[in-house]
């Protein structure tokens, strides 16, 4: 498989363009920047290419119903500005059947986006197929080494499954233009996986219960905190936070590491089953403060945007650490080049506002701001961390268990 | 030399030439040759196992943790087990030899529980009466701030307990009702009172039966992933679980080993206890049922207890299932695709074939261990076990690596999925098929014999259709493990193939699980159907 094939593929999405569906793309750009922002500068010049007389009520109807398919819905989009970054009008066409496998459940959500891409490219379909992104990282490599790869593109809910098959040689590289617009730490050194969402580390907590001054800047500061004696909560099962533990691990050693576990027990810490009822917890008081990733917060707030709920970032450590969502192109002769254009698709303004209002997810685009009052990625102070190393969870697996955690 | 003078000279050597020890020796191949197949999954376990080095090995064999966590799985299977024969056979007796009210409906409500995947039931429970559960926010108004906490051994032992103590409950009963009430009668004339009568005469009688489903509840605990996880209980398969995932195959094999060894244990302690009733089993003819005791005035109380177990089991689980899909708020309702029919009809279909391959693969297992004669030819039928005792995801990436490397032809397929169910499920229809052969007169197939008929006409026209009701309950079992099996379907699904089973996972991985309702329901509403079948069987064995 080579260069060759991909410009084929590339070539082959350039004959299946179809003006109409640019249309509908570049149009409804105009109209979310119209209607959330009440300005039209990112999209405001394609209303001269294709604001063409042949409209008819039908269409324009047809391009309103688009904005909301890349868009989420309530209080977090007020006084959103319109997204900025290589629009997906800028791209080339989808053309051909991908199949992508998919890690983890939660990526129901991303089939929405992907459905919204079939509607968009008449000539592109997908199938996919989702398992927990530990278990389909083995299955890859195992199916790689028998030359047997089911999928062209592997997506993954976190960066250790795609360090795990880059690491046994199942990835081929992405080109230089799909990686090109997300910041360095998110993407593989040599272009083998990127990261297409972020999520971060927080601490949620119940503002009428702390202040932000009450929580240490420093994770590992967490188990003296007088404010936080027997009212906080972690779901020590949940993968995200095993990443969590993994990061301490690399940065702080396992010996301070299992001290920190023994230490949160003794401080009273209480188990949940996962990190949207620790972040549900902590909004009704059941919890004054939790560990969880940042999205759940956000979904609870936007059910709920009375609830007294806010998020804590500590700095330069583990619980800050950020670990994104990626996508590595697994190595098969088919399809090449329809993935790295797939990816690139992922990576456009367009998309990223869906992760970004649609998931709660951390956007890869600088252009793309987060929802609500988050920081924007680069304010946040993360950890020194290559994310592929979180792969390595045996030993934090035998840390949980020898402080008692898991 | 050809092939039948190799079969020739075999029988030679054993001593026996008549032309029926070889259909034996055929027999024999044949059921070897499934035991075989059934157990490549494990091939990889032991691949696995061979890079470990020694040292390694023992150093991982000897650390406290293992320690722990073995004890822990010995403590839940025993556990398990022994609560499910404390339920299932009074539960059998009640529903089979007392005028207990709604006779008819308590059976199938009590057999009922076996069609719902203990995850789901896990996950009721830790929902219903977990730290912050239903049950804690109706008492906290009460000033009661600290439930007993239902994770760890306590929960998962009632959860297991609640959805397998079925097997138990089916086998003693389909024993109950072959019961010669002959022999009952007899004692009672002999002055022994009624309860004497059921301790000497029929509990002996009993205990093949009680064993038989007993084995199934042991290995189904000693396998079951889902209940130990979401009730954070560490045992065997959730270390397993948790070091394959992290490829960590060293841990994930040796722990596989032990798992196998413990299932040999198992395996080897009910045979023991079949082999002391056995005899007994087939020189009942009788078609007297003993006669029906009864309860009077304490009817009703009686009725009470299999109310309040199908109550946990059969209403909670959907009950809390309801409450979330009350409880999501639009986001979270959106998090998943919509579910569609086309899952329902997939489960279907492959549990369909999976119970098709199954019986087909059981007869010559059971046939010979029934009928064959020493150890040796009980040997296939035991080790066809294993492949049930093993967890899901260890079967899973067996045969993926299995199918990846022997035939990459049939990977992804459907194929390798229907045999997974079979690996998984075939004991359940051995069992079945077994005693229903045990309970067929050996004379019956001579006499045809010696009207001229050849051995397997014999068989199709005379043994067929007498075993066929343990057949189809075989297959009915088959078919409703593999409507909810989870670990192998999820690794092992063709691309684009989504079941009930897949589908749950998905919505509940996206926290939706409101949306879990309507599948979750659909999924035990069409296992239901099947559990009807099994307890349809009965028509065959008694006239009511």
């Amino acid at each position: 498989m080579t260069a060759d094939d991909s410009r084929r593929d590339d070539r082959a999405a350039t004959a299946g363009f179809r003006p109409s569906r640019r249309r509908f793309l570049a149009t409804s750009g105009v109209a979310v920047t119209g209607a959330l922002a009440g300005c039209s500068g990112l999209f405001g010049g394609d209303d001269g290419d294709y604001g063409a007389p042949n409209y008819d009520a039908v269409d324009a109807a047809m391009e309103a119903a688009a904005l909301s398919e890349f868009q989420g819905s309530g209080a977090i989009l007020e006084g959103r500005p319109a997204p900025g970054g290589r629009s997906m009008e800028e791209l080339p066409n989808l053309s051909g059947e991908l199949a992508i496998y998919l890690g983890g459940g939660e990526g129901g959500l991303y089939l929405d986006l992907f459905d919204v891409l079939e509607e968009v490219y008449p000539e592109f379909s997908y199938t996919s197929q989702s398992k927990p992104s530990s278990e389909l990282a083995t299955q890859i490599v195992e199916e790689a080494r028998a030359n047997q790869l089911q999928a062209d593109l592997f997506i993954s809910i976190g960066a250790g499954s795609l360090g795990t098959v880059v690491e046994e040689d199942a990835t081929r590289p992405m080109t230089d233009e799909t990686v090109e617009p997300v910041p360095e730490a998110f993407v593989e050194p040599d272009n083998n996986w990127v990261g297409v969402a972020g999520r971060a580390r927080a601490i949620p907590y119940n503002t009428e219960q702390l202040d932000d001054g009450d929580l240490p800047d420093n994770v590992m500061e967490f188990p003296d905190a007088n404010a936080l004696q027997d009212v906080m909560g972690w779901a020590p099962t949940y993968g995200a936070f095993q990443d969590f533990v993994t990061a301490m691990r690399l940065q702080e050693g396992e010996d301070a590491t299992l001290q920190w576990l023994e230490d949160m027990q003794a401080a009273g810490i209480q188990s949940y089953d996962n990190e949207f009822l620790i972040s549900d917890a902590v909004s009704t008081g059941e919890l004054a403060a939790g560990f969880a990733n940042h999205y759940y917060a956000l979904r609870v707030l936007n059910g709920s945007p009375e609830r007294p709920l806010d998020l804590h970032f500590t700095r330069g450590d583990a619980g800050s650490l950020v670990n994104v969502s990626g996508a590595a192109l697994l190595d098969r002769d088919e399809n090449a080049g329809l993935a790295d254009v797939f990816v690139r698709h992922l990576l456009s303004a367009e998309a990223q506002e869906f992760f970004a209002t649609r998931t709660y997810a951390y956007p890869m685009l600088p252009g793309v701001q987060p929802v609500g009052d988050l920081p924007p990625i680069d304010e946040l102070e993360t950890p020194d961390i290559d994310l592929t190393e979180l792969a390595n969870t045996g030993p934090t697996t035998d840390l949980l268990t020898e402080a008692g955690v898991l | 030399m050809s092939v039948s003078d190799r079969i020739e000279g075999v029988s030679r050597r054993l001593g026996q030439r008549s032309p029926s020890d070889v259909q034996t020796l055929v027999l024999a191949l044949l059921a070897g040759s499934v035991a075989v197949a059934v157990l490549t999954p494990l091939l990889w376990v032991l691949n696995s196992a061979r890079s470990v080095p020694v040292d390694r090995f023992f150093d991982i064999l000897f650390r406290q943790t293992t320690l722990d966590i073995f004890l822990n799985t010995v403590v839940l299977v025993v556990a398990v087990t022994a609560l499910s024969i404390l339920i299932g056979v009074p539960l059998a007796v009640l529903t089979a030899q007392t005028d207990l009210p709604f006779r008819r409906l308590f059976t199938i409500l009590a057999a009922l529980p076996l069609v719902v995947p203990s995850y789901i039931g896990a996950f009721a429970f830790v929902s219903a009466f977990g730290p912050r559960g239903v049950l804690a926010d109706a008492l906290a108004p009460l000033g009661i701030e600290q439930l007993p906490s239902i994770y760890g051994l306590v929960g998962s032992v009632i959860v297991l307990t609640l959805f397998t103590y079925p097997y138990v409950f089916l086998t003693t009963r389909a024993s109950l009702l072959s019961i010669d009430g002959r022999s009952v009668e007899a004692a009672r004339t002999l002055n022994h009172t009624r309860l004497g009568a059921f301790r000497r005469v029929t509990l002996p009688q009993l205990k093949p039966g009680i064993a038989a489903g007993a084995l199934l509840v042991a290995l189904y605990t000693l396998s079951d992933f889902g209940t130990p996880a979401i009730m954070q209980f560490d045992v065997f398969t959730r270390i397993i679980y948790v070091r394959t995932t992290a490829r960590q195959v060293d841990f994930a094999s040796i722990f596989s080993i032990l798992l196998v060894g413990l299932t040999v244990v198992i395996l080897l302690a009910e045979s023991r206890i079949e082999r002391g009733g056995e005899t007994s089993a087939y020189v009942n003819r009788g078609t007297d049922r003993p006669g029906v005791v009864r309860l009077g005035r304490w009817r009703w109380v009686a009725a009470l207890f299999p109310l309040a177990i199908a109550t946990l089991a059969l209403a909670l689980p959907p009950a809390i299932l309801f409450t979330w899909l009350g409880r999501s708020t639009p986001e979270l309702a959106g998090a998943a695709v919509d579910f569609q029919w086309t899952f329902a009809w997939n489960s279907v279909t492959v549990s369909a074939l999976a119970a098709g391959v199954s019986v087909l693969a059981a007869l010559p297992l059971s046939y010979l261990s029934a009928r064959g004669k020493g150890r040796l030819a009980s040997l296939p039928e035991r080790a066809s076990y294993v492949g049930y005792a093993v967890p899901g995801v260890v079967v899973g990436f067996g045969l993926l690596s299995v199918a990846l490397n022997v035939t990459p032809f049939l990977y992804g397929s459907l194929a390798v999925l229907v045999f997974a169910y079979v690996v998984r499920f075939l004991p359940q229809a051995v069992g079945t098929t077994r005693s229903s052969i045990l309970q067929v007169d050996p004379q019956l197939l001579e006499a045809a014999r010696t009207l001229g008929k050849p051995p397997l006409v014999a068989f199709r026209k005379v043994v067929l259709p007498l075993v066929m009701p343990g057949i189809v309950a075989g297959a009915a079992l088959v078919f409703l493990t593999s409507m909810k099996e989870l670990a192998a379907t999820l690794l092992l699904r063709p691309f684009g193939f989504e079941t009930l089973v897949t589908y749950i996972w998905q919505v509940q991985e996206a926290a939706a699980y409101g949306q879990a309702a309507v599948p979750a329901l659909v999924l035990v509403g069409i296992s239901a159907l099947s559990m009807l079948v099994i307890l349809g069987r009965e028509r065959y064995d008694v006239k009511e």
